[in-house]
């Protein structure tokens, strides 16, 4: 059997990984579904567990407002990893405060929005990790080949620019938030106006 | 090229397309698009309005709105007794819920959902001072006894029966105290 690619090893492991995730948080939810008339999604812990979701998710905003505010000057790496935290985080307990009580629309599509902006900022992480990994390998190549350091940036810059090509998964993730956010923003004033606070 | 700028206007408009589609489908199925599961058979024809107050949820008042004392008191005593006694002590929401599917039970507590009707009537409430079923019922409790505690509400009541009250005596109050009367007959 031809070893796997570096590529499909990674989509896999991270699918599997996507996969157990939402498995975990959905039969914890049952699991803490004590009472079957009124499952743990629909009491008030439930609902809390939205508004600690909520924050997280919010949190995650952090990143591109800095990186807007630095301008790409620099790249703030504390932010990214409050990034990544709060985006695996904030959508886990969006799942506790689901459940697998999916029924009205408004919020289906909301969560259908979050796993499509989680799905692209893995597909994103994943490209910049092969892409770099891919830039790494050439800078070596073409020392063993005995280039100059400048005539290797030069070459690697060329290749780094078509990496921007990668950026394509950025047209989903950032807009993607924007609907979501407006979508959760319906699902609340909704959820508030029918049941109350 | 670099899409991420250009995409945000898209994402704006498509976010308020969708508002406008949600708010138009609101008004023809808004049990879809808002409901947390199906109503049951017994309000699937009810507006949310019906039983829902702005910011305050489904609310008693809503309830009695169509659910009156008068219909109560027309009605069989076991479904009877304990709306009367349990509409003084707390909300209807206490032991009834919605939206659990078309055919799911309305009422719940330590009794079978099948036979959710309180077979001690409105007495045990009253001489026990007890406001649900889980004042001495374990919630889910299943066998002879319904998941009966060992508490300090069933002690007193045991305790009070001076040796006519104990497990398997309790199920029908009015069997003994005819009328809902604490004095009476005794066997």
């Amino acid at each position: 059997m031809a070893p796997m690619s570096p590529l499909i090893r990674r989509a896999l492991l991270v699918a599997l990984a996507v996969l157990a995730a939402v498995a975990g948080a959905w039969s914890l939810e049952q699991w803490l579904s004590l009472r079957p008339e009124r499952p743990f999604a629909h009491t008030a812990s439930g609902h809390l567990m939205g508004w600690a979701g909520l924050l997280m998710i919010l949190a995650v905003l952090g990143y591109p407002a800095r990186k807007y505010r630095l301008q790409g000057r620099r790249w703030s790496r504390r932010w990214f990893l409050v990034h990544l935290v709060c985006g695996t985080a904030g959508p886990l307990l969006i799942l506790l405060h689901s459940g697998i009580h999916l029924h009205a629309l408004v919020p289906m599509l909301a969560l259908g929005m979050l796993g499509l902006i989680v799905v692209s900022g893995i597909v994103g992480q994943s490209l910049h990790y092969l892409a770099l990994r891919s830039v790494n390998q050439q800078r070596q190549a073409l020392r063993h080949q005995g280039m100059a350091e400048d005539d290797i940036d030069r070459r690697l810059r060329a290749l780094a620019s078509s990496e921007e090509a990668f950026r394509l998964w950025q047209a989903v993730h950032g807009p993607a938030t924007v609907v979501f956010l407006g979508l959760s923003l319906l699902h609340i004033v909704g959820a508030l106006y029918l049941g109350g606070f | 090229m670099y899409l991420p700028q250009s995409s945000y206007p898209i994402a704006l408009g498509m976010t308020l397309v969708i508002f406008a589609a949600l708010g138009a489908a609101s008004a023809y199925d808004p049990e879809t698009l808002w409901a947390p599961g199906d109503l049951s058979l017994s309000h699937r024809e009810r507006a949310c309005m019906a039983c829902h107050e702005p910011f305050r949820g489904a609310t008693s008042a809503r309830c009695r709105s169509c659910h009156t004392p008068a219909a109560f008191q027309a009605a069989p005593a076991a479904v009877a007794e304990p709306h009367l006694v349990m509409d003084e002590r707390q909300s209807c929401r206490s032991c009834h819920i919605e939206h659990r599917g078309r055919s799911a039970g309305l009422t719940f507590g330590a009794l079978p959902a099948a036979t959710a009707v309180n077979p001690h009537s409105d007495f045990i409430f009253r001489v026990t001072g007890a406001a649900s079923c889980r004042d001495c019922h374990a919630a889910g409790g299943k066998g002879a006894h319904y998941g009966l505690l060992d508490n300090q509400v069933v002690r007193q009541l045991v305790a009070r029966g001076k040796g006519a009250h104990g497990p398997g005596r309790f199920a029908d109050c009015l069997r003994c105290h005819a009328g809902g009367h604490l004095d009476g007959p005794r066997p």
